[in-house]
């Protein structure tokens, strides 16, 4: 048995491989799927990043809360979200974790902190600063991270509520998922300050990047915020480059890409592989201990898929059920 | 024509996790920009006509390109004429790897570089034949002194047009050789060995990590790692050879000292021993497995499968000796002007 050398014990990192790649064959499965028409709405993948959500997410509780984007089931599955809930909900259906009312960008489980995916670009940024001004009256150690594109990263509400954060103090971290465009818009386009970290120190925040594929990097500078945030140090904000494997929606002919893109990051910056090849090399864990999480994960998504297919769909006396809020 | 330079402004160093474990500064991209102009047109002021400029995409380039237009629209010369680098650019270290390689091919006099201690790396890595005018704006700036950049336009223009003797505009510099297996690198400050085994968030600021560190010269007055080594034993740029520090558990140390690793980061380290490390004699680590940081940053690991080697070199690459060159330069009256030529500069 060779010596750790990493930040996390075996079982932790084995978890993290497990969180990864649950999200992986998630979303490569729905990419199948979607193909086949069962699917209402759209669905936006985050196969290629998932170290950013697991990076982060192995440093939160469920008391932490996160808000989330419309490319959210990385996040859900990170922070928890039981994925044949998650399954049922993008297919609309009653067993789903919104009873099949909000689909793939409106998936949340409040007891998980997973406050939604959402629809609207920013929109996450203004629910955190609530979320994070609730932990900090509470005062229960409760942090609340907040995540957004390169794109939603000129919205207003993103700009405002980094003001506010930093105003109020609040234990909040903003993380850019800078993936390089803004659906088809290239990031070098689209935003004048180019740095993200600038940006950050114009709140008067701190700001790191790192480099979004490398599991470890976003770990440890993730650990460092929510660990300052925790103990009353304010909001930070971390910008993760990372990349992603399909294109801004399912059905994106993805012609702003170059020739070859996503082949040369399937084969140079995948997050999954460059972690296990990482700990493989030091003996830490073997190939066949990676291989067997492989082959759970991919059993349990196929149940997930074939468990909401299978599922009832809401009918239409749950209408004007779950819409309104009775105080 | 006068000389060509170069200049490699880095739009993405000084981003990394001191932000938030020390208070490390951002200094912002309008501001490296600026930094570029009062280069250009100190270079200028010396009789510079060329220079050439890595490409980026983190708006060094916008801003540099807008200021020089607005200078020429209000009909003023201050500036050389200014051509950028054919290139990809891809946003990471690989552009300065790049346009290091593409400078010297293209012959340039001397690079200007804007950056820390890693993107000064960065450069010698691809370059050690041209001389290097580092200008501090990333996080540890141990190697590149700090200097208002509109002197190091000068010196550097001065140097390169001859003005100055070589000997005198022109100092030699060290380097720290490492090799890891087949993999091998360089570090211009500290090489250090810690007991993480991956690059991580890559800064090193957990002093239980550490157990090893070697340093080409060792300053008081600078911040880092190499700044543990400049209070034990000061040893200056130019002496030979370097010094090494063993590290202990601070309950067990030999020595504890307080030493400034990071902007704002005074921390405890326990010493074992230290002794001097000459030149050309490879060192090999006693940490089994880890990484090592190059001039603060995680950039290896190793296991026990892995041989690790590490070797000073003296006589490394030349820098632009900015205070020499300055001196020379006020005791000579280079930058002197006849009633004549002060008339002419106003036509």
């Amino acid at each position: 048995m060779s010596s750790n050398p990493f930040p996390l014990a075996k079982a932790e990192l084995l978890q993290a491989y497990r969180t990864m790649r649950t999200i992986r064959e998630f979303e490569e499965r729905l990419h199948v799927e979607f193909a086949k028409g069962d699917i209402p709405g759209f669905v936006h993948l985050y196969a290629g990043e998932e170290a950013c959500a697991t990076g982060i997410m192995m440093h939160l509780t469920d008391i932490d809360r996160i808000a989330s984007t419309h490319r959210g089931h990385g996040h859900c599955i990170a922070k928890g979200v039981d994925v044949h809930s998650m399954m049922a909900e993008i297919y609309g259906k009653e067993t789903g974790s919104c009873r099949g009312k909000g689909g793939s960008m409106h998936i949340a489980d409040l007891s998980k902190g997973m406050m939604g995916a959402n629809g609207i670009l920013g929109a996450g940024a203004p629910l955190i600063c609530g979320a994070g001004l609730a932990a900090k009256f509470r005062g229960d150690g409760g942090v609340g991270v907040t995540f957004f594109g390169d794109g939603a990263s000129n919205q207003g509400t993103v700009l405002e509520s980094m003001n506010l954060a930093a105003i109020w103090n609040l234990p909040v971290i903003f993380v850019v998922e800078n993936n390089g465009y803004a659906e088809s818009t290239s990031v070098d386009y689209a935003t004048a300050v180019d740095s993200y970290v600038d940006r950050a120190s114009g709140f008067g925040l701190p700001g790191v990047t790192v480099d979004g594929t490398d599991f470890f990097a976003v770990y440890e500078a993730a650990g460092e915020m929510i660990k300052r945030a925790r103990q009353g140090g304010g909001p930070s904000l971390l910008e993760c480059k990372m990349i992603r494997f399909f294109g801004h929606f399912e059905g994106d002919a993805q012609t702003y890409k170059a020739k070859g893109e996503n082949e040369l990051n399937r084969a140079t910056r995948d997050c999954l592989k460059m972690f296990a090849q990482r700990i493989t090399h030091t003996g830490v864990i073997t190939a066949a201990e990676f291989a067997v999480i492989d082959r759970e994960v991919a059993s349990l998504i196929d149940d997930a898929v074939s468990t909401a297919k299978g599922a009832p769909l809401p009918t239409t006396r749950d209408l004007l059920t779950d819409v309104y809020v009775s105080y | 024509m006068t000389p060509l330079i170069g200049i490699i402004a880095n739009p993405v160093s000084a981003r990394d996790i001191r932000r938030v474990v020390a208070n490390a500064t951002s200094l912002q991209i309008a501001d490296r920009a600026n930094i570029v102009l009062r280069v250009l047109a100190a270079l200028a002021a010396c009789g510079i006509e060329q220079v050439l400029m890595m490409p980026d995409r983190g708006g060094i380039y916008g801003h540099v390109t807008r200021g020089i237009e607005r200078s020429r629209n209000q009909g003023e010369h201050r500036f050389p004429s200014i051509s950028f680098l054919d290139m990809p650019v891809t946003g990471t270290v690989e552009d300065t790897h790049c346009a290091a390689r593409l400078l010297r091919k293209a012959g340039v006099a001397a690079i200007v570089v804007l950056g820390g201690d890693g993107t000064h790396r960065a450069v010698v890595s691809q370059c050690t034949t041209i001389p290097i005018a580092g200008i501090s704006t990333g996080t540890n700036n141990a190697f590149p002194e700090h200097r208002e950049p509109t002197v190091t336009g000068l010196a550097t223009g001065l140097a390169v047009m001859g003005r100055v003797p070589h000997g005198t505009a022109f100092a030699p510099n060290k380097l720290l050789s490492v090799a890891v297996s087949e993999k091998n690198e360089i570090a211009l400050v500290d090489a250090a060995f810690v007991t993480d085994g991956y690059a991580g968030a890559r800064a090193v600021w957990r002093m239980h990590t550490l157990r090893e560190l070697f340093v080409t010269f060792a300053d008081p007055e600078v911040i880092g790692l190499a700044a543990i080594a400049g209070l034990i034993e000061p040893v200056s740029r130019r002496m030979s050879g370097g010094l090494m520090v063993r590290f202990a558990p601070t309950p067990d140390a030999a020595m504890i000292l307080g030493a400034p690793i990071a902007p704002g980061l005074v921390e405890a380290v326990g010493i074992d021993d230290w002794r001097r490390m000459p030149a050309g004699v490879p060192f090999a680590p006693t940490l089994a497995s880890g990484s090592v940081a190059l001039d603060g940053e995680r950039e290896l690991s190793f296991t026990e499968r892995d041989e690790v080697s590490i070797m000073l070199l003296d006589n490394a690459f030349l820098t632009v000796d900015i205070a020499a060159t300055m001196k020379f330069s006020a005791v000579h009256g280079l930058m002197r002007q006849t009633h004549r030529q002060y008339e002419e500069s106003l036509t």
